[in-house]
């Protein structure tokens, strides 16, 4: 079975290189960025099947970047990574063409299982 | 009697005050958050490498690394609940003798969250040795924010804002200087305006000069 591809957004370098290992545990193929156009460009780049994406990271608004990347490619699925309770941002992530979102600090198996979802729904199309 | 200028003052006052430190709050629980998921994302990480297999004589160097990385979390978390209780007690007494640098770096820490998400930088130079002042320095940080929150608001991406502090005529001096572009207007969702500028600074006895990317602040040393 072939690895499911995620890319990880968020400008908080450590938590992106721990959290990257840890799914690179549990056998994900994973790449990180920190900012939006990094990410931007990864995603042209080495199209990701599934998008870990912080709301709030510099250079370009999480909902903008979630938006760039839906217009780009409708069927890379985007989890939102929030730090607060922003239900605003959220419920506009959502209605924005977002898969899920999850609350940093983030629970491993919520994280996998979400991811697995968004990858179950890619495959049925 | 209170004249219809001091009420509409005290009232715009106490709103700003709220809002700042909502402001502050916001932005240091977001900050405490991202540190206590870098400290859980580090710790799994541990946890991962000892349950699922990857733990051999030559993890020793990763698992110091990720445990040097806890610890330089916890440090940061830690000056930041310092700066925060700092804060927090500037509100103790209206009037008091203090370090202005000090006031302002604590103001710094609070606020570098909101402009690192906006790309500008906020830089300090202080001049060390200049003398402690009377006054009431939880309004001084009121007005330093608002001032820079417009700045923030105004500027575009990659530009700077300098905070420098000096003693010249009997007075300390605080500047803001902008360096760099600005975007667009942006609606200026807040209550600050310029009445409410005279009104703080009228409350601390000092002035303000506006001139282009160049904001000054002037205060006195003694109330008296």
């Amino acid at each position: 079975m072939s690895q499911t591809k995620v890319l990880l957004v968020d400008d908080e370098v450590e938590f992106t290189v721990s959290l990257a290992e840890r799914l690179q545990l549990r056998n994900y193929s994973v790449q990180t960025a920190n900012n939006a156009l990094e990410a931007l460009g990864l995603v042209y780049k080495n199209r990701p099947d599934v998008i870990i994406l912080d709301l709030r990271i510099p250079g370009m608004d999480g909902i903008e970047t979630l938006k760039t990347i839906k217009k780009y490619d409708p069927t890379i699925e985007v989890i939102m990574l929030t730090g607060h309770g922003d239900v605003h941002s959220v419920k506009e992530g959502m209605s924005s063409g977002a898969f899920e979102y999850i609350m940093k600090p983030v629970e491993i198996g919520e994280l996998t299982s979400k991811i697995d979802k968004a990858q179950k729904k890619i495959k049925e199309g | 009697m209170e004249s219809a200028y001091e009420n509409k003052g005290e009232r715009d006052l106490r709103l700003l005050q709220l809002r700042f430190i909502g402001k502050i709050l916001a932005g240091f629980t977001h900050e405490s958050k991202n540190y206590i998921a870098i400290v859980k994302e580090s710790a799994g990480l541990i946890g991962d490498m000892i349950q699922l297999g990857k733990n051999s004589g030559d993890d020793q160097e990763s698992y110091l690394e990720i445990i040097h990385s806890i610890e330089e979390q916890i440090e940061k978390a830690t000056n930041l609940f310092r700066y925060l209780n700092r804060f927090s007690h500037r509100m103790d007494t209206e009037l008091c003798t203090f370090n202005v640098n000090e006031t302002l770096e604590e103001l710094i820490a609070l606020i570098t969250r909101f402009a690192n998400q906006k790309k500008i930088s906020l830089e300090k130079n202080f001049q060390q040795d200049i003398p402690s002042i009377t006054n009431n320095p939880s309004l001084l940080q009121l007005l330093v924010f608002h001032f820079l929150e417009e700045q923030l608001t105004g500027l575009a991406k990659d530009s700077s804002l300098m905070l420098e502090t000096s003693f010249s005529n009997g007075s300390v001096l605080v500047k803001i200087i902008a360096r760099g572009n600005y975007q667009e207007a942006e609606s200026e969702k807040g209550l600050t305006n310029n009445e409410s500028h005279v009104y703080i600074i009228d409350q601390l006895r000092g002035t303000i000069a506006k001139e282009n990317d160049l904001i000054s602040i002037s205060l006195p040393v003694s109330l008296s």
